[in-house]
């Protein structure tokens, strides 16, 4: 086979993102290699997180050097993560279900007449579903103050049983709020896909708007629902500011109830890292990117698993 | 075709930049530098190099916050020539790079804040706050606090600790107040930018002094330590500021006296390298939690030119930049005679 030109410009173009990938997991690897030594199994089994101290010479364990009582369990930040990943997802998938239908079947439709008058109107459907669009596009940051500002005094006063509204509620509410419309808006799209016929004749059979909905329509949609959890999924976990903002911060300690102060992973780094950058040994930063590496194999976990999920390699109805 | 000539054009770029860095500068004064760290010191610096480039023309300096590790780490690195932190080189970093200066530019200091309705002055000491952040001492009425605040009726509700969850500087000088008054402190969480906090039920970490000052704000029977630059919203948000013990053994308010007491305190005993904490100094009526604002330098610059502007730089710092016209604004006090001359020193050792 003739290599021309084009291909091979397209095939090194196409090699980039996968070497990229490759790239970063052989540096994460490479780089934390002696805190996965130093740290072994305890690191995701062990609570304890401590920096050790800084300011004193460095002892050396097991042949690495590393701050005096230096310790590295991150446990609690997997749970975190978790955590708070799972109840917005919890919260987001009604609601975005909830829009996704509203959009594609209720939406009420605006009388010829008032076309008339303001023909400027945009179909009230399309400015709706732009609406969400735009939500999804809102930086993170913006959410985080809102949570601060408004959504923690509220939960504070009104909810939380110690008045104290910083916590694993919050962060997951502030992420359901941002993944709501990443869900949304790729279920409306795909609502709006399904074939006219079939809605039609689930009618014809004398189905209700509410059967031709729930048993037409949304089986169809199911492996794009997955789909769109997986993308607000990705975009949970890693979520960072938003996150640093109203989770409490919870370090040592395990999450007991929705208002226990809690610390995600990537919010975790982001907050050390600057001590982290000041250890002699270096050891904190490796560890940091120990996390960091846990962190891509939770993200690699979810999406494999959603894979599967969507593959209907799960799927007990349809055994083929 | 596009691509080779936008190529071309790019290498030809690069070639430029490169040949003007090895021209020798003919003006010292054209030499760009940068600062990055923590924080604490960037309003500082953004009131100082606008008026420093206005009297001394040519002069570039481009300030950035990133936080005090960051300062620290990226001056060894030598990516900026001036990395500022709220806390001095360690012994240890000391070791493994020897040319890296901690020079004093200003005073800070630090308060412990409350939200207590109705409480409007409150006393407390390193073994109190200790015994809080250690989850120890639960509730305000605890008999410790109590001792501490003879007259004052406090409520039986069940105290928030609130700390920082970034590296901070404010969480070291806070750290070392503990650790240097409290010896079980002292023993297992030690001092530093981050504290591996034990776990109190209900504990709560903010972001950044802004976050600090919010989250008291949020929750009654809160206490917290803020930065000093912090103090007018503090006051604006109508939260208590606390008498803290000194080493003489008095209740000490944190005022523009009792912090440049305890400056002064430590001047005659700073090492010539002024890697020294101004925490928990002896002295009457020396408030506690005091520290150095430092610029961490290399003093082996890649060239001369670069030493030459940033030791000009430094001078004019902590001579005019010292004036109190300058630090008042971020609540700051200007170095005690004695330090100045220390950090001058050190500024000439910059080559």
């Amino acid at each position: 086979m003739k290599l021309r030109p084009f291909r091979l410009f397209v095939l090194i173009l196409s090699l980039f993102i996968p070497a990229a990938l490759v790239a970063v997991i052989l540096f994460l690897v490479i780089y934390s290699g002696q805190a996965i030594v130093f740290n072994g199994l305890h690191f995701i089994t062990n609570v304890n997180w401590n920096l050790g101290d800084l300011y004193d010479d460095p002892v050396v364990v097991r042949g690495i050097q590393v701050p005096a009582g230096a310790a590295y369990g991150v446990l609690a930040f997997i749970v975190g993560t978790l955590a708070t990943s799972a109840l917005a997802i919890l919260i987001a998938v009604p609601l975005s279900i909830g829009t996704a239908i509203f959009l594609c079947e209720a939406v009420p439709e605006i009388e010829r007449a008032t076309w008339r008058y303001f023909p400027w109107l945009p179909p009230l459907r399309q400015a709706l579903a732009m609406l969400v669009e735009l939500v999804a596009v809102v930086p993170s940051v913006v959410f985080g103050l809102w949570g601060v500002a408004v959504l923690i005094p509220f939960l504070g006063h009104y909810v939380s049983p110690t008045g104290n509204g910083y916590g694993l509620l919050a962060a997951s509410i502030v992420l359901a709020l941002m993944i709501t419309p990443i869900i949304a808006s790729t279920l409306y799209d795909a609502l709006s896909q399904v074939p006219k016929e079939n809605r039609e004749s689930a009618f014809a059979l004398g189905s209700t708007h509410f059967e031709v909905v729930t048993k037409a329509m949304l089986p169809m949609v199911r492996t794009t629902l997955i789909g769109g959890i997986v993308l607000a999924l990705g975009r949970a976990l890693g979520e960072t500011m938003a996150v640093l903002m109203v989770s409490g911060g919870g370090i040592n300690i395990l999450p007991t109830s929705l208002f226990s102060p809690i610390s995600t992973i990537a919010s975790f780094i982001v907050s050390q890292l600057d001590s982290a950058e000041t250890d002699p040994t270096n050891m904190a930063v490796r560890a940091l990117s120990e996390i960091a590496l846990v962190l891509f194999l939770i993200t690699l976990a979810v999406n494999a698993g959603a894979k599967l999920l969507s593959s209907g390699a799960l799927n007990v109805r349809k055994p083929q | 075709m596009n691509i080779a000539k936008l190529l071309r054009t790019g290498v030809a770029a690069l070639a430029i930049t490169a040949a003007a860095g090895a021209i020798p500068h003919a003006a010292q004064a054209s030499v760009p530098l940068t600062e990055t760290g923590s924080s604490l010191l960037y309003p500082l610096f953004n009131l100082w190099v606008p008026a420093y480039t206005a009297s001394h023309s040519g002069a570039t300096i481009t300030t950035t916050s990133t936080g005090s590790g960051a300062g620290i780490a990226q001056s060894i690195k030598g990516l900026v020539q001036i990395g500022a932190s709220d806390a001095y080189l360690s012994d240890a970093v000391v070791k493994g790079h020897p040319t890296m200066l901690s020079i004093p530019l200003a005073i800070s200091s630090q308060a412990i804040n409350y939200n207590l309705p109705g409480i409007a002055s409150l006393n407390l000491s390193g073994p109190i706050l200790a015994g809080i952040y250690e989850g120890k001492i639960t509730k305000w009425n605890d008999p410790a606090i109590a001792a501490a605040n003879p007259g004052v009726t406090l409520p039986d509700h069940v105290i928030v600790p609130i700390h920082r969850i970034d590296g901070s500087g404010d969480t070291f000088i806070f750290s070392q107040y503990l650790a240097f008054s409290d010896k079980d402190w002292a023993s297992t969480l030690h001092y530093g930018t981050s504290i591996s906090w034990p776990a109190v039920s209900g504990g709560i970490g903010a972001n950044g002094n802004p976050g600090m000052v919010t989250a008291l704000q949020n929750n009654p029977y809160g206490v917290a330590y803020i930065g000093i630059s912090f103090a007018k919203q503090v006051a604006a948000a109508g939260l208590g500021q606390a008498a803290l013990l000194d080493k003489h053994g008095e209740y000490v308010l944190p005022t523009e006296e009792t912090i440049s007491t305890a400056a002064s305190s430590v001047a005659s005993t700073t090492p010539a390298d002024e890697r020294i904490s101004i925490v928990f100094t002896p002295g009457v009526n020396a408030y506690p939690i005091v520290n150095y604002e430092y610029a961490i330098v290399n003093s082996q610059q890649p060239n001369k030119a670069t030493a030459a502007a940033i030791r000009k730089f430094l001078t004019w710092a902590v001579n005019e930049g010292n004036a109190t016209s300058f630090v008042s604004q971020v609540h700051f006090l200007s170095l005690p005679a004695a330090v100045k001359a220390l950090t001058v020193a050190q500024i000439k050792t910059i080559k």
